[in-house]
C-alpha cells in the first residue's frame, strides 16, 4: 500500500495486485464484512488504521485487484495471475514486488499434528474469523509477534499456557542499546510483556519445543531448557497439556517472484535467508523491479512501510512524475527513519535469528519434507549420496518435488546440509522455483484469459 | 589442487545424461576420466520427459509430429497433409532400438553400481492417438514402412479406449508401439554418474570450461577460468552449448538450442496406461504419478522462458485427448534446450583434423533413449576400438560435404 501510495500520489497510474479480499496484508489484515461491527471494532492498529486511510483517499487513482494471485512471472514484468476461477495477464511497466515473508518452523517430532499452527495462522483464525484455534493454547518459537498473538488469542478468549522463548533474558540486556534507537517501539513491546504478566502468562526464556505429542491430535508438548545456540538439555524438560502449539522462529522472505524475475540474491541470515540485492533506492538487479518490506528482508511492518514509500518515490522518478531534487528532499527524514528503525531491527535479530540448535530437533523418523512426506534420515541418505544441492537432492529424494516447492522445507534442509557438509549456507543456495508458484488447473491454463 | 587432480586421460566435458553416460562407459573399461559439469538453466536432462520412444521418434509420431506442426503454418492442430513428418534413416531408427534394449539391463547394473532406481516403468507402450482422417491416413502409411517385427498396431477407436480407456470419445483411432516405455530422466544421468564415481570417475561441478586448448593438430586439454586441466582426449557431450565449446577449437558443430516446454501435473493415482502422444502434445504419467505434458519445439536462442501461449496449447492438447484431466492442479512448468542438428540425427566421433577430440552430442529429442549406446560407441571410439553399432552415418563429415 505505501508503495502504491507514494506512487499513486505523484500522478503514477498504479494497480495493486493482492490475493487477500481487503487491503491490508497480513499485518493490518481486516476481517470479512459481515464479522465487522461497532461490538467488535477491528483491531488494526493505529499505525494501519491511518495507512488505510490514506489509500482508500487514493481510489480511483490505484487499481486494486483482489483475491488474485500472481503465479508467475514472465519476461519484460508480464504478471500471469489467476482470479475468480480465470486467468489474465498483466505487463507491468515497471514492478514493485512486496511479497512479505512466511514463518519459519523447524521441523520436530511432531509438528505435523493437528492442532500444531503457526502463530500467524492461529493470529489470522481469532482475528479475522473470530474463530478459536483451541482452548489451551502454548505458544513457542522467538520474536515479538509471539507476544502479539499471545495477547490478541488471550483478547479473544483461549487460555494461554505460557510462551516459550528460545532467546535469553541475557541477550536482551545486551541488545538494549539497539533496541532503545526506537523508544516508541521498545515500549510497546515493554506493555505487551506488562499485560501479559497482567494476564498471569508466563514466558519461558531460554526454551524450546522438543515434541508434540498426541494420537490423532495435539495432546501435550515437551519443553526443554536450551543453551544459547538452542540445543535443548534433554535432562530439563517438562511436560505441559494443551490442545493447540502455534510455533514460529521469525519469517522467512517470500522471494518466489524476485527469482522468477531473475533478480540476483544475496543471503542474509539477520534478515531472514536469501533475498534480492538492492540499491539503496529498492531497485533489484533486474531493470525496472523494485522490493519492498519483508519480501526483501523481514525486518517488520514500520520498515516495510518507509520502504515501500521510497520505492515507491523511486518508481515516480524514474516515470519521470517526481524530479530528481523533489526525490532527494523527500527521501531523506525516510532514510534517517529508516537508519534508526535498522539499528532497533539489529537488536530483535540479534536476538531471534535462528540458531544451529533447531536442526537438531527433528529425529530420524521425523517427517522433514511435508509434501512428499520425508524423514530426516531419508533426507539425510540422500545428503550423503551426493545431494548436497537442491537439484541434487530433489533429483535423489524428491524433496521439494510437492506444491510448496521446497519453500517450508529448504530452510531446514539447507541448514541440515551445511551442518553435515561443512559448507557455510549461503554455499548451499536458494529453492529453485517455477511458475505456477500456486496451484492453477489445467482447465484454467486451457482457458481465454479473462478480463480482471 | 595438485597436478594429478589436473589431468586425467580423457575430459569429458557436460554432466548430462550423455556425458555420465560417457564417463561411465569409460571408468568401466578403467580409462582415467575426469566429468566436468556446469548448472545451466535449460539443461536437456534435468528439463526431459524421459520417454523411451525409440521408433515413435525415429518414424515421428513421439515429440516429431508437434515438430513438424511447430514447423508448418498453422492448421488448427492436426496433421492435414498426407505427408506428415518425414521418418528419420533406418540406420538412425536401428541405433535408438539397440540403444533402448540395453534399458533392462542396465536398470539393474546401475542399481548395483549406484545403487540408484532409474524408475525403468515398462506400461502398455507408446500409443499414438488421431483425432481425423487425416491423421489416421498418414499414420497408417507410416505403419506400412516399418517392419513388421517391430510390433506396431494400427487401432480402431474402440481398439485404442480399450487400451487407455480415459480417452476422449472424439479419438479417431491410434497406434500403438508396445516396446515403448519410460524412465526417470534425472535419476538415469544420476545412476550414471554415481557409478562411473564407483568405478573411479573424477568429477567436478561448477566448472566452466572457456576454451579447448590445442597443441599443434591435438587437443590437450580444457581451460577453465582460472586453471588449465590436461588430458589426451575432450569428448565434446556439451549438448545444446557444444557449438559453443566447438568454436572455441575452431570446429563448426551445427548444434542449436531447440526449446522444449513441458507442463507437470500434480501427482494423481494411476492414470495412464500408456505413454500417449498426439499431433498437439504427448502425455506420460512418471512413477510417482505426475502427469508430464510435452512438448513444444522452439528456436529460441539459450532463452529458457516459459510462454503463455505454450502452457495454455500444451493444456489444451492434453485435456482434448484425456478430458478427465481439466480438474487437474499443474504443479510446475519448465523449459528445456535440447542440442538440434540440421538433420535431427545425433553428432557422434571424431572429426577430421584434430586429434584429441570427440563428439558425442546432438541428441535432440532422443538424448535420453539414446544414451546408453551412445555411452558405448563413444567410450569405444575414445579407446581406440572400433564401435560395437556403427556410427558413420553420424560423423561430423556429413554437414561438411554439403
Amino acid at each position: 500500500m505505501s508503495a502504491a501510495i507514494a506512487a499513486a500520489e505523484a500522478g503514477v497510474p498504479t494497480t495493486i495486485i493482492d490475493d487477500n479480499p481487503f487491503p491490508g496484508g497480513q499485518i493490518y489484515r481486516q476481517p470479512p464484512l459481515q464479522l465487522r461491527s461497532d461490538e467488535n471494532p477491528s483491531t488494526t492498529s493505529v499505525r494501519g488504521q491511518q495507512l488505510l486511510r490514506r489509500f482508500a483517499a487514493l481510489k480511483g487513482r490505484i487499481e486494486l485487484l483482489q483475491n488474485a494471485t500472481v503465479w508467475g512471472l514472465f519476461p519484460q514484468r508480464a504478471l500471469a495471475i489467476s482470479s475468480n476461477g480465470g486467468w489474465t495477464m498483466i505487463d507491468a511497466e515497471r514492478l514493485v514486488l512486496a511479497t512479505g515473508a512466511y514463518e519459519y518452523v523447524p521441523p520436530f517430532p511432531g509438528w505435523t499434528l493437528p492442532g500444531v499452527m503457526t502463530p500467524g495462522g492461529a493470529q489470522i483464525m481469532a482475528k479475522t474469523m473470530h474463530v478459536l484455534p483451541g482452548k489451551r493454547v502454548l505458544l513457542a518459537g522467538t520474536g515479538p509477534f509471539l507476544l502479539v498473538v499471545a495477547l490478541s488469542l488471550a483478547r479473544a478468549g483461549v487460555e494461554v499456557v505460557g510462551i516459550i522463548e528460545a532467546g535469553g533474558a541475557l541477550e536482551y540486556l545486551r541488545a538494549m542499546p539497539a533496541l532503545l534507537a526506537e523508544p516508541g517501539q521498545f515500549l510497546e513491546g515493554m506493555r505487551y510483556l506488562l499485560q501479559l504478566k497482567r494476564r498471569g502468562i508466563p514466558v519461558y526464556r531460554r526454551h524450546v519445543v522438543v515434541e508434540a505429542r498426541g494420537d490423532a491430535e495435539l495432546r501435550e508438548v515437551v519443553i526443554a531448557r536450551c543453551d544459547h545456540n538452542w540445543q535443548p538439555d534433554a535432562s530439563k524438560q517438562r511436560t505441559i497439556e494443551v490442545d493447540t502449539l502455534c510455533v514460529g522462529y521469525g519469517f522467512i522472505p517470500r522471494i518466489e517472484l524476485a527469482l522468477m524475475a531473475g533478480c540476483e540474491m544475496r543471503f542474509a541470515p539477520e534478515l531472514g535467508g536469501w533475498i534480492p540485492v538492492v540499491d539503496d533506492e529498492f531497485r533489484t538487479t533486474v531493470s525496472e523491479v523494485w522490493v519492498a518490506g519483508d519480501g526483501g528482508g523481514v525486518a517488520g511492518a514500520i520498515v516495510a512501510e518507509v520502504e515501500g514509500e521510497l520505492a515507491g518515490l523511486s518508481v515516480a522518478e524514474s516515470c519521470g512524475a517526481l524530479s530528481r531534487a523533489e526525490l532527494s528532499r523527500r527521501r531523506r527524514p525516510l532514510l534517517r527513519r529508516l537508519s534508526s528503525l535498522r539499528r532497533f531491527r539489529s537488536g530483535l535479530d540479534r536476538l531471534s535469528a535462528p540458531r544451529p540448535g533447531l536442526t537438531r530437533l527433528a529425529r530420524a523418523d521425523t517427517i522433514v519434507c511435508r509434501c512428499e512426506e520425508l524423514t530426516r534420515d531419508e533426507v539425510e541418505l540422500g545428503i550423503e549420496a551426493g545431494g548436497t544441492d537442491m537439484r541434487t537432492l530433489k533429483v535423489m529424494t524428491r524433496l521439494g518435488m510437492g506444491a510448496c516447492q521446497g519453500r517450508m522445507c529448504w530452510p531446514s534442509v539447507a541448514r541440515l546440509i551445511a551442518h553435515r557438509t561443512g559448507k557455510d549456507i549461503a554455499q548451499v543456495g536458494p529453492i529453485s522455483v517455477r511458475p505456477p508458484i500456486v496451484p492453477i488447473s489445467l482447465s484454467e491454463l486451457a482457458a481465454e484469459q479473462v478480463v480482471p | 589442487m595438485s597436478e594429478r587432480d589436473r589431468q586425467a586421460d580423457v575430459i569429458v566435458v557436460g554432466g548430462g545424461v550423455i556425458g555420465c553416460a560417457v564417463a561411465y562407459e569409460l571408468a568401466r573399461q578403467s580409462i582415467s576420466v575426469l566429468l566436468l559439469d556446469k548448472s545451466l538453466p535449460g539443461r536437456a536432462t534435468s528439463a526431459s520427459a524421459g520417454g523411451l520412444w525409440p521408433i515413435g521418434e525415429a518414424v515421428g509420431l513421439g515429440c516429431g509430429v508437434i515438430y513438424y506442426q511447430a514447423n508448418r503454418t498453422d492448421t488448427g492442430g492436426t496433421v492435414e497433409t498426407e505427408q506428415g513428418p518425414e521418418p528419420l534413416p533406418p540406420v538412425f531408427r536401428d541405433f535408438l532400438a539397440a540403444s533402448n534394449a540395453q534399458f533392462p539391463c542396465l536398470a539393474s547394473e546401475l542399481r548395483d553400481a549406484s545403487g540408484i532406481d532409474i524408475e525403468c516403468d515398462e506400461g502398455v507402450g507408446l500409443l499414438f492417438v488421431m483425432f481425423n482422417e487425416q491423421e489416421c491416413a498418414f499414420a497408417q502409411r507410416l505403419a506400412a514402412n516399418v517392419p513388421r517385427d517391430l510390433g506396431m498396431q494400427v487401432l480402431s477407436a474402440q481398439e485404442a479406449l480399450r487400451i487407455e480407456p480415459l480417452l476422449s470419445p472424439e479419438v479417431f483411432g491410434g497406434v500403438l508401439l508396445p516396446g515403448e516405455h519410460q524412465v526417470n530422466p534425472m535419476l538415469l544421468a544420476e545412476a550414471f554418474k554415481r557409478a562411473a564415481l564407483a568405478k573411479g570417475a573424477r568429477f567436478r561441478s561448477d566448472c566452466c570450461v572457456e576454451k579447448l586448448c590445442i597443441e599443434g593438430r591435438r587437443v590437450v586439454g580444457v581451460q577453465l577460468d582460472n586453471e588449465r586441466l590436461h588430458c589426451k582426449t575432450v569428448v565434446n557431450a556439451a549438448g545444446a552449448w557444444a557449438g559453443e565449446l566447438a568454436a572455441t577449437a575452431g570446429i563448426k558443430l551445427p548444434i542449436s538450442p531447440v526449446r522444449g516446454q513441458i507442463v507437470l501435473s500434480e501427482a494423481l493415482p494411476r492414470t495412464l496406461r500408456a505413454c500417449l502422444s498426439t499431433s498437439g502434445c504427448y502425455l506420460a504419467q512418471k512413477r510417482h504419478g505426475e502427469v508430464l505434458i510435452g512438448s513444444t519445439t522452439e528456436r529460441a536462442g539459450f532463452d529458457v522462458s516459459v510462454t503463455i501461449e505454450a502452457i495454455q496449447s500444451l493444456s489444451r492438447a492434453a485435456i482434448r485427448v484425456v478430458p478427465m484431466l481439466q480438474n487437474v492442479r499443474v504443479k510446475r512448468v519448465w523449459a528445456g534446450l535440447r542440442p538440434g542438428t540440421p538433420d535431427e540425427l545425433p553428432i557422434l566421433g571424431k572429426v577430421a583434423d584434430l586429434d584429441g577430440y570427440v563428439n558425442a552430442t546432438g541428441g535432440f529429442r532422443t538424448g535420453i533413449v539414446a544414451a546408453p549406446l551412445t555411452g558405448r560407441v563413444v567410450s569405444q571410439v575414445v579407446a581406440g576400438k572400433e564401435p560395437e553399432f556403427p556410427i558413420d552415418a553420424f560423423n561430423q563429415s556429413r554437414f561438411s560435404s554439403e
